[in-house]
């Protein structure tokens, strides 16, 4: 039992993060919910109109194109990201001349302020003067029209989000980091091959933190893709072909000004995200049997 | 099973030299410890064995085939590790059957030698537990096991009791030595501990420095050191030193007198150093003998430390409990001449 003594103690250090977490998170979604059940356009009070705005959103087809893109991402990108993350960290795990280089490289572009990076892709995917098709060009690929063609500029939107994996290669490094390296030595004595360290060592040991990691990246890619498709697609080519669900959220917010909908959206986005992450645990939980040798 | 030969063998770690040319004949079904301080290159060697580190200068024989360049799988060796390197996601089965998995042999008959060789090391009804649910002692079974289920041609133990509670220790230590009686394997067994050294090895290794100081079974390595080294660093307590000084017929040696001069004379010219073990050293609460004031008693059960000071020089003797001086009274020493070990006080060679 804890004294009164300790317990002010205790409030008072908690207080900052309960009260930050309070103002900022905790309340502002508590008022989404309860915008999600009205009309709202920041000039009349808004008005209670029940299930409404999800009954609009069920038949309105532009949501349902921004949640098939949306989905769409994350199934592209989560699965890559996290595979790119990894094999960065199995690359750079060892220390060697020069390797500090190359983790910086790997971790820079995530700290890259959001704006600045989807600029900079802005001229990397240009068709007539960017690098990307220069390369291509120059290696006789193909040279897609990348912000233009609808299936292209999806595919722009996942591979700007392959070069900010930097947490996500930082938190698999260090796990690789720490298994220990008497299981390698063990693995080599016992005549075990790469591929079988890697299925049987490597990947059942780093599988809790890779859960995590895609757990989060889940969460985060849902959200992600909102600055690119604002900036660099502006949710087109026409019609639909980048509109993601935090962008057309945005539309409805901030440019149509119909906050209620777009609080059913962020709600109804919100349940889609733990739908997913169930689905994932619920997968895996199956799955994870498959690594015994 | 088949005998394993260092020869020559130097390995760099840069401009460290761990191992100095190490010459070093394990014959077939023996088990050899290498024993030594912390840099000795004890483990150095033992890794160079397993082929987990590559060797500077040397060659490596198992049996008749040369292994210097040939890689960890291909050598039939297996390996204990202070960590146990236990899988922490596999249970006892599967860490015992990983390197038969990992070599392609049929779960069904991995399944079996799994068995077999966890009765061999008593760890047979814990097959289907994982590492986290076994304790300390239990773990080293499973260890052990996965080292024997191969049928390998050499074990090699790094330290596998170092982790273990004093009690267990002692106890693994015999089971590990029944076990290589029933086995009759070929083993080299790498220690720090002097005692687990003399109680296990058919012959012992001393190494220091990355070289071997001397090799012979434990009871010579014990009574006849070859070095100062070895004097001080087999025995516990610790042999006492003293300078030695040969002066009208009489050696002295700290609080010890012994006329005549062993060695006829040969000592006449020499710096000495003069070793007495603890056990060796007779304490009387009355003359004849040197006094020496009692300084500290560790009482170690059967038998009790007595910490002296004579002179100015300290030493340790080894008595039956019975005998309990009391703190800061004079005792008298004496000590026979057959119990003395001379050096060459530069060289640290033995005289005896």
């Amino acid at each position: 039992m804890l004294r009164n003594t300790e317990r002010r103690e205790y409030a008072v250090m908690l207080a900052p993060y309960v009260i930050g977490i309070a103002v900022l998170i905790v309340i502002p979604a508590a008022i989404t919910f309860g915008f999600a059940l009205t009309e709202y356009d920041l000039i009349r009070s808004p008005r209670f109109i029940g299930l409404d705005n999800f009954r609009e959103l069920w038949g309105d087809d532009v949501f349902h194109i921004a949640m098939k893109n949306s989905l769409m991402f994350i199934a592209f990108a989560v699965p890559l990201r996290l595979l790119g993350a990894v094999a960065l960290a199995l690359l750079l795990h060892k220390r060697f001349r020069g390797v500090a280089a190359y983790r910086t490289a790997g971790y820079l572009p995530t700290v890259v302020p959001d704006v600045a990076y989807a600029l900079l892709w802005l001229w990397i995917f240009n068709p007539l003067y960017g690098p990307l098709n220069l390369a291509l060009s120059g290696l006789g690929g193909p040279t897609p029209s990348w912000l233009t063609d609808p299936r292209a500029a999806q595919w722009a939107v996942i591979i700007m989000s392959l070069f900010t994996i930097g947490e996500g290669f930082i938190v698999a490094m260090a796990t690789r980091q720490g298994i220990p390296s008497e299981l390698y030595e063990l693995g080599d004595i016992e005549g075990a091959r790469p591929h079988f360290m890697f299925l049987r060592i490597t990947l059942p040991l780093m599988a809790p933190t890779l859960l995590l990691l895609m757990f989060r990246d889940t969460i985060f890619s849902f959200q992600a893709n909102f600055v690119p498709a604002l900036i660099v697609t502006e949710g087109g080519p026409a019609p639909y072909a980048t509109t993601y669900v935090p962008l057309f959220i945005y539309r409805n917010g901030f440019e149509y000004l119909r906050y209620g909908y777009a609080s059913a959206a962020t709600l109804t986005m919100f349940l889609a995200t733990a739908l997913i992450i169930y689905l994932q645990y619920r997968i895996v939980k199956r799955w994870r049997h498959a690594f015994v040798v | 099973m088949a005998e394993l030969r260092f020869a020559g063998v130097r390995k760099d770690y840069g401009s460290i030299r761990a191992l100095r040319g190490l010459d070093l004949d394990v014959a077939d079904g023996e088990l050899i410890v290498l024993v030594g301080p912390s840099g000795s290159g004890k483990s150095t060697a033992l890794r160079a064995a397993a082929g987990l580190e590559d060797v500077t200068e040397g060659t490596i024989h198992i049996g008749a085939r040369d292994v210097t360049r040939v890689p960890p799988a291909g050598r039939n060796i297996s390996m204990v590790f202070q960590s146990y390197a236990l899988f922490p996601h596999l249970t006892v089965a599967e860490n015992i059957g990983f390197g038969l998995r990992a070599r392609g042999v049929a779960r069904v008959e991995a399944a079996g030698r799994v068995e077999t060789a966890a009765k061999v090391v008593g760890c047979g009804e814990l097959l289907e537990r994982r590492p986290f649910e076994l304790s300390g002692g239990e773990r080293q079974r499973v260890a052990l096991a996965r080292a024997l289920v191969r049928e390998p041609d050499v074990f090699l133990l790094d330290e596998p009791l170092s982790n273990l509670d004093a009690q267990l220790r002692v106890h693994m230590r015999a089971e590990l030595k029944r076990l290589h009686q029933r086995l009759e394997a070929t083993m080299i067994y790498v220690t720090h501990d002097q005692v687990e050294a003399l109680t296990l090895g058919d012959r012992v290794a001393v190494l220091r420095d990355g070289e071997l100081q001397q090799l012979g079974p434990p009871d010579e390595i014990y009574r006849r050191p070859g070095n100062r080294f070895v004097a001080h660093f087999i025995g516990s307590p610790a042999m006492n030193f003293f300078p030695g000084v040969v002066h009208d017929g009489v050696l002295r040696a700290g609080p010890f007198e012994f006329s005549p001069v062993p060695g006829n004379g040969s000592l006449r010219d020499r710096q000495l150093e003069a070793g007495i073990r603890p056990e060796h050293v007779r304490v009387a609460p009355e003359a004849p003998g040197s006094p020496a004031e009692v300084q500290v008693l560790e009482v170690a059960g059967s038998e009790t430390y007595v910490h002296l000071s004579a002179n100015g020089d300290t030493l340790v003797a080894r008595v039956p409990s019975q005998l309990r001086p009391e703190i800061g009274s004079t005792v008298w020493l004496s000590a026979d001449a057959d119990h003395l070990y001379l050096f060459d006080a530069s060289t640290g060679d033995s005289l005896g």
